[in-house]
């Protein structure tokens, strides 16, 4: 069994410091890793990624992170990263990470993601140059999403978490106005995961949201929006496959 | 008052038009703060959602109070709880 802990949307600013650190300190009692799903500050600048830095720094359990659009306000995501890398958390974007569980490998691939909408109601590659690059850019996180999840299958781990900001599923969007779906997830994401095979996908961005959802190939989604889980993180146990699965295989297997 | 400055005050007056600005100013404002409901109801106001500090909210009754002065407000505004979860959930 796998213990995954997760938790967006905590939106630290220079009045934050210390609000999460006791919560976060019982983490290696009920948690193997600990997931960031974004928006970990409020307007992305690098002092209020050293809240967050000193917020999780020399925990004894692996933290992995996606940012979020407020992680990119201030136009300095790479800052935001390096602060958060250099208090030892795995910051993702198209890529993978692996962690090691009692001999288990534990898979993560992470992207912000971005906006667009869900199926039926969704923009397309059409018109004006903002609007195509609106939508190549969420196909774009998509892509390196799948192709991050395709690689940890490679690497033989037999647990596999996607980790988004924005979410790959308008079920755990319900309490948001229907209007404004379009900007606060991509159907284009859910199609990544259901392609290459999770265990879970985990985002944030949906305050008014709601927890649980699912992908239409059968991968349990959890929206942990601070304001949606209404705690400090929540835990999720995961009894993942031992033995790797190939991408193609893996769609819609596990539930 | 001429015709089109009777539109302009109309519009200056406009509760919709001024819960946009309230949004916005929300939006590009110290709160960075998006997630924040904002719609008529009745006569009033109303104003729901989780702020992340008990200085954000009182940063948000200082924008809401300013940019709809006059107007009735019903809030519903929780500070975003910290406390460690009591109990897992088991993914089947």
């Amino acid at each position: 069994m796998i213990r995954v802990a997760a938790v967006g949307d905590i939106h630290m600013g220079l009045d934050s410091q210390g609000l999460l650190r006791p919560a976060f300190d019982t983490l290696p009692d009920c948690a193997d890793l600990l997931l960031l799903a974004g928006d970990l500050t409020r307007h992305g600048t690098p002092e209020e990624a050293r809240v967050v830095a000193e917020e999780v720094a020399g925990l004894p359990v692996p933290v992995v992170a996606v940012l979020g659009n407020h992680d990119h306000h201030d136009e300095k995501p790479e800052e935001v990263a390096a602060v958060l890398s250099a208090a030892g958390v795995r910051v993702l974007e198209g890529q993978g990470m692996v962690v090691e569980v009692d001999g288990a490998r534990v898979g993560v691939a992470g992207t912000k993601g971005f906006g667009g909408g869900f199926v039926g109601r969704s923009g397309s590659e059409f018109g004006e140059p903002l609007m195509k690059e609106f939508i190549r850019y969420t196909r774009r996180c998509a892509d390196g999403l799948r192709t991050a999840l395709d690689e940890l299958a490679g690497q033989g781990c037999g647990t596999r978490v996607a980790l988004t900001h924005f979410s790959p599923v308008p079920d755990t969007l319900a309490g948001e106005p229907p209007e404004i779906y379009p900007f606060l997830g991509s159907y284009l994401l859910a199609e990544a995961i259901d392609t290459a095979g999770a265990d879970l996908a985990v985002h944030g961005h949906a305050h008014a949201g709601t927890e649980h959802g699912m992908t239409s190939g059968g991968v349990p989604v959890r929206n942990v929006a601070q304001p949606v889980i209404r705690r400090a993180f929540s835990v999720y146990h995961l009894h993942g496959h031992e033995e790797p699965t190939t991408a193609s295989a893996s769609a819609g297997a596990f539930g | 008052m001429n015709a089109h400055a009777g539109n302009a005050e109309r519009a200056e007056n406009n509760v919709e038009y001024r819960i946009a600005h309230l949004q916005e100013r929300l939006a590009a404002g110290e709160l960075g703060e998006l997630g924040m409901r904002v719609e008529p109801r009745g006569s009033a106001v109303a104003v729901m959602g989780t702020v992340p500090t008990a200085h954000c909210r009182e940063e948000l009754l200082r924008a809401v109070d300013e940019e709809l002065a006059g107007l009735a407000v019903h809030y519903d505004i929780v500070v975003a709880e910290a406390a460690a979860p009591d109990h897992p959930e088991e993914v089947a």
